[in-house]
Formats: C-alpha cells, structure tokens, sequence
C-alpha cells in the first residue's frame, strides 16, 4: 500500500468522525432554537405581530435560493468544476448578505422594539440569534472560498466546503420553522 | 457531463422547487388561515427534504462522498 493511498484511507476514517461531529454539533444547537420556538409558542400563543408578510417572504425566498447555490458550490467541489464551485459559493454569500440586511434593516427597523413586551422579546432573541448563525455562515463561506482559490480541495478531499455547506444547510433549516412561527402561524391581535 | 454530475443537478434543483413550492403553499394557507398544525407539518416536510439532500445525512452511515 502506497504512503498516498493509506493517507487517503485515513482521511475517509477521519471523514467519519468530523461528520459525526458536526451533527452532534447541530443537535446541541437544537436546544438553543427549539428553546427559542417553544418560548415563542409559549409566550405568543395563539397570536403572532403584525409584521410585514412581504418582506417575510422575500428574506426566506433569498435564504433558500443561497441553500441552493450552496448546494451546487459543494457538487462543483466534488466534481473538481472550478468555476460552479466559486461561483456559487459567492453568490451563497451575497445571498446570506441579502438576508442578513433583510432582517437587520427593514424588520428591525419596523415598529418592533425588543424592549416592547413578549412580541419584542421573541421577535429579536429569534432573528437575532439566527442572524448571528447566519453572519459566521458567511464568514465560513469566505474562508472557503480563500482557500478554494489557492486550489486547496480536491473531488476526494473537500471537507472544509461539505462542512460549511452543511452548516449553512442547518442555519436555513432553523429558518424553516422560525419562518412561519414568527410571520404566519396564529392571528395579529387587534 | 458524467451521470453523477447530471444526478446532482437534478436532485438540487428538484429538491429546490419542492421546497418553494411548499413555502407559497404555507404562505397561502397562512393568508386564509393561521392553522398551527399545518403550518408545522409543512416546515417538518420542508425540513426533511434539507436535511436528506443538501445535508446528506445518510453520509453518516455510509461513505458516500469524496469517492
């Protein structure tokens, strides 16, 4: 066995290991959000702000088109184009920018303080914290994209790019069930 | 273009249009009706479409990947 090929196999066995981290990683986090989701359904009930149903849309649409370019950045990586994966990858954090200024400028620049009550409460710990997921999101994507650059990923290994495509995965499914938890589910009270 | 290439393609963009598809759903059915339950039950659909294809659970148990 050549000194090449038992480094590959270790960096598979390793692969292993670094992927079950990560999920563990994620579950962890899971207590962070699910606790903001059941503080919200805890504390909001039955009744959500009155919030702009567009711009909800909007910032959910940007963030899941990003998911998706991600997702072409790591099969560009894994199949060694160059070109798609940068490319999307720029593009995942343009996007990730969008939202990120989507939340931070116009939702939180509405009537919604987070000093006003429950509704302000919840509506900044939920965006906020998701935001700050978001912004390290496109940090790693930076760092990705430097080291894709200086061509250090390869179709066989690329661990750095599967791992920020996941991370970034996990931050747009948090905003799956923030999405309608905050903007649609219950009624605007009058 | 190879077949796996093209495979990833597909499953991306499928697993994309499913999933903008379902939110103009639960954004519709939020405009008639602020039904919690269904609301929920469409994220969870959402959620698990995600975590199978763009998240590549199954890599945990298999060695798919950096083949």
């Amino acid at each position: 066995m050549s000194v090449a090929t038992t480094t590959l196999s270790q960096y598979r066995a390793q692969l292993r290991s670094n992927r079950l981290g990560l999920w563990l990683f994620f579950i962890s986090e899971l207590f962070l959000f699910g606790g903001l989701l059941i503080s919200r359904f805890y504390l909001w009930g039955g009744t959500r702000p009155d919030l702009d149903q567009r711009l909800g849309l909007i910032v959910t649409s940007i963030l899941l088109l990003s998911s998706f370019f991600m997702y072409l950045a790591e099969v560009g990586a894994e199949h060694e184009n160059r070109r798609l994966f940068l490319f999307s990858l720029i593009m995942t954090a343009l996007l990730g920018t969008a939202f990120l200024l989507g939340v931070v400028i116009f939702e939180w620049g509405g009537e919604i303080r987070p000093w006003d009550g429950a509704f302000g409460a919840i509506l900044y710990g939920m965006t906020g914290m998701h935001a700050l997921h978001v912004a390290s999101g496109i940090v790693l994507i930076l760092i990705v994209a430097y080291n894709g650059l200086r061509g250090r990923y390869t179709a066989e290994r690329h661990w750095g790019v599967e791992a920020c495509a996941i991370y970034w995965h996990y931050v747009d499914v948090v905003w799956i069930f923030f999405y309608p938890a905050i903007y649609l589910m219950g009624t605007v009270p009058t | 273009m190879s077949d796996k290439k093209r495979a990833a393609y597909r499953t991306g963009i499928v697993v994309f249009l499913v999933v903008a598809a379902l939110t103009a759903v639960e954004f519709y059915l939020a405009s008639i009706s602020g039904a919690i339950a269904v609301l929920f039950f469409i994220a969870l659909i959402k959620a698990a479409l995600i975590v199978r294809y763009f998240m590549h659970v199954n890599r945990l148990w298999t060695d798919e990947g950096h083949e």
